[in-house]
């Protein structure tokens, strides 16, 4: 499990971006305080999906809109055309946690990234 | 067009008011004289002139942009003409009015190119999707979070200075010149105060809460500042404007209402209201009182504002200047929200619809009157005949204050 940050650093209904891990996640807690983790990166253009615009458990990447399911990673239109990497998201005691997967990530052209653990703690 | 003639009888008496003659009209043997140089001509014409107005002028003062209620939810837009420039009007998320330069801080690309519309999350460069939210902060860019260097608020929209007062948004550029806006209290408000004798006659009015009746857009082929001369004068009304001397039979005289301070042109004996065929208009406005009731009542606020009051309605118009030669006038017939729910609504009442088409078709004709004559004008601002300009008879010699104005705005000399 990888530690990404407090819950209460994110605001309900927005996401966080966090560089702890490479590549990059987005914490997504929405207005029911669920709370989820993708890859930050749009699979079609290097944006932050954490800048983009979060409604029920999709978000919407803030360049060209495509969607993508928090539940599953699934996109709903392009220009992106693959889905986004999840991993599954703990809360405990306050704290947001994440067992990263070992999927590879469908990372955009020019972005590099692997799976590696950057920095930060594990559990 | 009236010209001065070397041979004009030097001892001609004239009446009031007191005579002038400029240096110009000395050298050319004319004197004493009645009447009073207007600006040269090319200050009509001349790119360099406009140029120099738009920095000076419009792109310090506060300029009156939209109407408030133009812009009804987060997101609404509006993109307006302010000097040389293109300005981005909207509301943000918590409601409040910003103003931006419509310029992306990336490459100079229009954010945009529409005159009106709503955007549902940001405002988004077409060309490279820089993207805005309503506070005009960067917030998303292709490979912006490699970039953690680029400030999200200094890079994001440059923003313009907002006042809003009755139910109207102005703008102010000076800060793009590192200066602080002008006072609103010392211009605009005072522009209307002193026309008015006080601000106190527009609480009859409460332009404000008014709601937009009618808008009609001019584009017109003429400099502002005739339009605005036009405006200040009504020599010209029992000539080109039939309907309105009917209405206000005192404009037959010549002398406008903005001639005095304080004072209403009475509608005719015969007229029930201010509509084309002198049919009544629309109760009047709650506050009315008894001074203003039955009068017309008009006012400029420089730069680009004329404001027209009646009990019940108010005209407002808003100049854009969009070249030397080229203005468009938005003008507004505001009314009671009531008139307009029951005259434009869904259920709207054949009767009041009928009533608030004669009530605008009153000043859309003045308007196009106006501009005609001023579109008359335009081609021979560049005469040689009107190198030095024409002249303003006594009725028109308040006019001078306006060029004195412009004169010192742009030269820094009156």
């Amino acid at each position: 499990m990888h530690h990404l940050c407090a819950l209460d650093d994110v605001v309900p209904g927005e996401g966080l971006r966090v560089t702890t891990t490479s590549p990059p996640v987005a914490v997504f807690r929405t207005d029911d305080d669920e709370v989820y983790v993708v890859d930050d990166t749009c699979t079609h253009q290097d944006a932050s999906l954490a800048d983009g615009y979060l409604e029920g458990c999709w978000v919407e990447c803030p360049l060209h809109e495509s969607r993508f399911d928090l539940r599953t990673g699934a996109v709903d239109q392009p220009p992106a055309k693959r889905g986004v990497r999840t991993h599954a998201a703990q809360v405990v005691d306050g704290q947001v946690w994440a067992e990263l997967s070992t999927d590879a990530p469908n990372l955009p052209p020019g972005v590099a990234g692997s799976t590696a653990v950057a920095s930060g703690v594990t559990a | 067009m009236t010209t001065l003639d070397e041979g004009l009888d030097p001892g001609l008496e004239h009446g009031e008011p007191p005579v002038t003659t400029t240096d110009e009209q000395r050298a050319r043997g004319v004197t004493p004289s009645s009447l009073l140089p207007t600006l040269p001509g090319r200050t009509y014409v001349d790119p360099a002139w406009f140029a120099a107005e738009c920095e000076e002028i419009f792109e310090r003062d506060w300029f009156c942009a939209v109407r408030e209620d133009d812009l009804p939810n987060a997101g609404s837009f509006r993109t307006v003409t302010v000097g040389r420039e293109s300005v981005l009007l909207t509301r943000t998320r918590r409601g409040e009015v910003r103003a931006f330069l419509n310029v992306c801080r990336h490459r100079g690309a229009r954010i945009c190119t529409e005159d009106a519309g709503e955007k549902r999350r940001n405002f988004q460069c077409p060309y490279h999707a820089w993207t805005y939210d309503f506070e005009g902060k960067l917030v998303a860019a292709p490979n912006l979070t490699s970039m953690p260097d680029v400030d999200r608020v200094e890079f994001g929209l440059k923003r313009v200075a907002v006042h809003s007062w009755l139910g109207y948004v102005w703008v102010s550029l000076a800060p793009l010149a590192g200066e602080e806006p002008p006072s609103f209290a010392d211009t605009v408000e005072a522009d209307l105060a002193e026309r008015l004798g006080s601000l106190e006659p527009l609480a009859a009015y409460d332009v404000g809460s008014l709601k937009v009746g009618r808008r009609i857009t001019y584009d017109v082929a003429a400099n502002w500042k005739l339009i605005v001369e036009n405006f200040m004068e009504c020599y010209h009304c029992a000539t080109i404007h039939p309907e309105l001397t009917e209405v206000l039979p005192e404009f037959a005289d010549g002398l406008a209402a903005q001639y005095y301070v304080g004072h209403g042109a009475e509608f005719g004996e015969e007229v029930a209201g201010f509509t084309v065929d002198g049919t009544p208009g629309f109760d009047p406005l709650p506050g009315m009182t008894d001074d203003q009731d039955r009068r017309y009542y008009a006012v400029t606020v420089r730069p680009q504002v004329f404001v027209n009051l009646v009990p019940d309605h108010v005209i407002w118009h808003r100049m854009y200047p969009m070249g030397p030669d080229r203005t468009v006038v938005e003008c507004d017939w505001l009314y009671a929200p009531g008139v307009v729910e029951a005259a434009t609504g869904d259920d709207a009442d054949p009767a009041m619809a009928a009533r608030l088409d004669a009530s605008v078709e009153l000043f859309h004709r003045v308007n196009a009157q106006d501009f005609e004559a001023c579109e008359r004008c335009q081609p021979a601002m560049g005469s040689r005949l009107y190198a030095d300009g024409g002249v303003l008879v006594p009725s028109e010699h308040h006019i001078e204050a306006f060029h004195a104005w412009v004169r010192d705005r742009v030269e820094g000399q009156s």
